[in-house]
């Protein structure tokens, strides 16, 4: 899963506030201008202009005249479009990574959520040591953390050969559950951090008041802090959808010593071979697809579990 | 509450921004050389040149000693396929591509379409080393054209047969030499539990070396139109062979280039591999233990008494589009690929079988090599060298070409069709990617 994104609540794309609230800060609109620029900068030059470019990528088609003749960019419209939308693979990769989230996000984030509460409760001891143990993976980058998981899959080399011999894990049938298990052995630590830090922000007060009606810990956690640490359940599911449809780095990886990993397995080592050939045009267009597709979910997602949260 | 929301929403935004811009590639079009110029430089020129070949760094450090005002920076990477070549793409498409680079003779064509290569015909003394090499070479890298050369030729890959001597005697099994008796001592190796060979899932390079010794070529290119016939008769001959030692279980099919491949070289699970010059130094370095149990011999033949040959690889050093040095570029390439020093250096540090005719009578190369038992095993490929035919065509999307055959073989070795109808379905999609390029293909 790639990196997240920092999170920025003040990011200069949140449109006008809806509220007519009366503006009395004028008289500081340069230093405003000042604390903004640099972000406001960097913004624009590594995404909304490489956006742009893709875009603009996606909407060019190439013409050349003779068998070796120079290739021109001329616009093709949404003719890499159209592409898309018949690239049989392309299309699988995306059912695959979403059969994948189905079971590995709710997977890993309950676990998070189970640790994060372990790491909340009275109950527990050596409670640094744990929330250090759950986090060290995250401190691996991802593409090691394949590698290494790549080893102990392994069906001769494994220091668990007696098992890996039997069952194999890089086989059609298991690999991507093979990559399940890396992805979330990487990511539970860090989606725990956040749960955690979220369930830290509860006023004990709260505690107090359930333990003198009577409560004890599972409906503490129950009924007090799941409800209370939503937000921040739905934050890292999101992040998580996210992360799953641009599954890169593992899937490369495993492509090397697995033979059920193609070089269209996920949506992103789609777009990697594609613009390997290189056909930079259609794989923009894979890009951008796969932006507004991971885009309309999230934010599906989202509307879903808000309204759910209204009723 | 809503506060959260509007967070949670807005890093959202964040995030599939990022989304974005991960794949998006980065600005402008590469600058260009005009072809039929090249002068020198005036003062000191820096050159750089990527490369994959493991040891090249003390190669360059003579020519540096020997040309203080031409300095060339080497950088490393990953095989050509394995990472470079997408790496070469990125670069002239941002336009700061290296000065020279590695690229193998079957990527050519697709740097070529790419516009990515510089004409050196104009350069000092590049169209005079013609005859400095062996002609087949010199044909893939001007294209059949006379005043042209788009690189110079480096090494070849002459494929023969790496065998375990030691083995195949201690179990009384004759070597092969032909395909036909291969497969009838596949059993025999099978029997003992071990392998005859290893059959590649991703060298589809190694496949078309096959389909070449066999005859067959992939591509065709007449001047107005490419024809593409990745499963013509030939093709399908040698899949059907392959698929069938698969269907048997006589050849095992762990992915190339992976410790589990290397482990099963190095505890003599599988005997044979049939590979071009350079492979000498692949196995040398993945089966360390077996030191002094290899030998090599020709591959074995379709029919007996042929004599032919396939090439696995090869690779030339070309100049790219946009180097302002093209000259010194030019004069270092030839350098390295025809001096002596040079070829001698890249053939003790990774075996490699020069594409100039003055290599091939190198001291160096007429020597027996320890790890094959002192067998002098540079005069196989060079009988092999002569063998291979000059009539196969690489087409101008061999980087897709592979992706996909290697998508198709390697459901095959998973149960999930064969190696020809992996080949059938990868002449579809390569017409596809040639008509989406606007290269003129034969449908």
């Amino acid at each position: 899963m790639s990196a997240p994104a920092i999170l920025t609540p003040d990011a200069p794309i949140r449109p006008a506030s809806r509220a007519p609230r009366p503006r009395a800060t004028v008289q500081h609109r340069g230093a405003i201008l000042a604390f903004v620029l640099p972000f406001g900068l960097l913004f624009a030059l590594f995404y909304l202009v490489p956006i742009g470019y893709a875009i603009y990528q996606s909407l060019l088609v190439i013409e050349r005249e003779g068998t070796f003749g120079q290739a021109r960019e001329v616009f093709g419209g949404l003719t890499q479009y159209v592409l898309v939308f018949q690239n049989g693979p392309f299309w699988n990769s995306i059912a695959r990574v979403l059969t994948f989230g189905a079971v590995q996000v709710p997977v890993m984030l309950g676990l998070a959520l189970l640790f994060a509460l372990l790491l909340d409760s009275p109950l527990l001891r050596g409670k640094r040591f744990f929330r250090l143990a759950f986090f060290v993976p995250y401190a691996v980058p991802g593409v090691i953390a394949a590698i290494m998981w790549g080893f102990l899959y392994s069906p001769k080399l494994s220091p668990f050969s007696n098992i890996t011999e039997n069952i194999n894990f890089l086989s059609a049938d298991l690999v991507l559950w093979a990559i399940a298990n890396v992805v979330t052995w990487v990511y539970v630590g860090y989606n725990m951090l956040i749960i955690y830090s979220s369930l830290l922000a509860i006023p004990t007060e709260l505690y107090e008041a359930a333990t003198l009606d009577g409560a004890g810990q599972w409906r503490i956690a129950w009924s007090i802090k799941i409800p209370l640490i939503m937000p921040a359940i739905v934050l890292t599911a999101i992040f998580s959808i996210i992360g799953t449809l641009q599954l890169l780095a593992e899937p490369q990886v495993f492509r090397s010593f697995s033979s059920a990993v193609t070089s269209t397995f996920t949506p992103n080592l789609t777009v990697y071979s594609t613009s390997s050939i290189p056909n930079f045009n259609l794989a923009a267009a894979f890009s951008v697809v796969l932006a507004l597709a991971t885009f309309i979910l999230s934010f599906a997602f989202l509307k879903f579990t808000q309204r759910k949260e209204a009723k | 509450m809503q506060m959260k929301k509007r967070a949670v929403a807005v890093a959202l935004l964040t995030a599939a921004s990022v989304a974005l811009t991960g794949c998006a590639t980065t600005t402008s079009t590469g600058g260009s050389a005009a072809a039929g110029d090249c002068k020198p430089s005036t003062g000191k020129v820096n050159l750089d040149f990527t490369t994959w070949i493991p040891g090249i760094e003390d190669v360059v450090a003579v020519w540096n000693k020997e040309n203080p005002d031409i300095q060339v920076k080497v950088q490393t990477g990953p095989n050509g396929n394995g990472g470079t070549y997408q790496n070469f793409f990125n670069q002239l498409k941002a336009g700061n591509a290296p000065d020279l680079g590695q690229i193998e003779y079957d990527a050519l064509p697709n740097f070529r379409v790419q516009d990515g290569l510089t004409n050196l015909a104009a350069c000092d003394g590049v169209l005079d080393a013609k005859k400095d090499f062996v002609d087949w070479t010199w044909g893939q890298v001007n294209f059949g054209e006379e005043d042209a050369v788009y690189a110079i030729p480096q090494d070849a890959g002459p494929m023969a047969m790496f065998y375990r001597s030691d083995l195949f005697k201690a179990n009384n099994i004759e070597v092969p030499t032909t395909w036909a008796e291969f497969a009838t001592a596949a059993v025999e190796v099978r029997k003992t539990g071990a392998y005859i060979t290893n059959f590649s899932q991703s060298d589809i390079n190694q496949f078309a070396g096959f389909v070449w010794q066999a005859g067959g070529s992939w591509f065709q290119n007449d001047g107005t139109d490419w024809t593409v016939d990745l499963a013509g008769d030939t093709s399908v001959k040698v899949a059907d062979y392959w698929q069938d030692l698969i269907d048997r279980d006589l050849v095992s099919t762990n992915p190339p280039w992976t410790d589990e491949w290397n482990n099963a070289y190095n505890t003599g699970a599988a005997w044979t591999w049939n590979s071009a010059a350079w492979g000498a130094n692949s196995i040398a370095s993945g089966a360390p233990t077996t030191a002094g149990k290899w030998s090599v011999a020709l591959s074995p033949q379709w029919e007996e008494g042929d004599n032919a040959a396939g090439n696995w690889g090869g690779s030339s050093t070309a100049v790219f589009k946009g180097s302002k040095h093209p000259y010194e570029a030019s004069k270092f390439a030839l350098w390295l690929n025809t001096s002596d020093e040079a070829l001698t250096m890249l053939n003790k540090a990774a075996n490699l079988y020069p594409a100039a005719k003055s290599g091939l009578e190198l001291p160096a190369l007429k020597e027996g090599v320890p790890f094959y038992g002192d067998q002098a095993i540079y005069d196989v490929f060079a009988e092999a060298s002569a063998q291979v035919s000059p009539d196969f065509v690489w087409g101008p999307t061999m980087t897709q070409v592979y992706n996909d055959a290697s998508d198709g073989f390697k459901a095959a070795v998973s149960g999930n069709g064969t190696l020809t109808e992996a080949l059938n379905a990868t002449q579809k999609s390569t017409i596809a990617a040639l008509t989406a390029q606007a290269i003129p293909v034969k449908k």
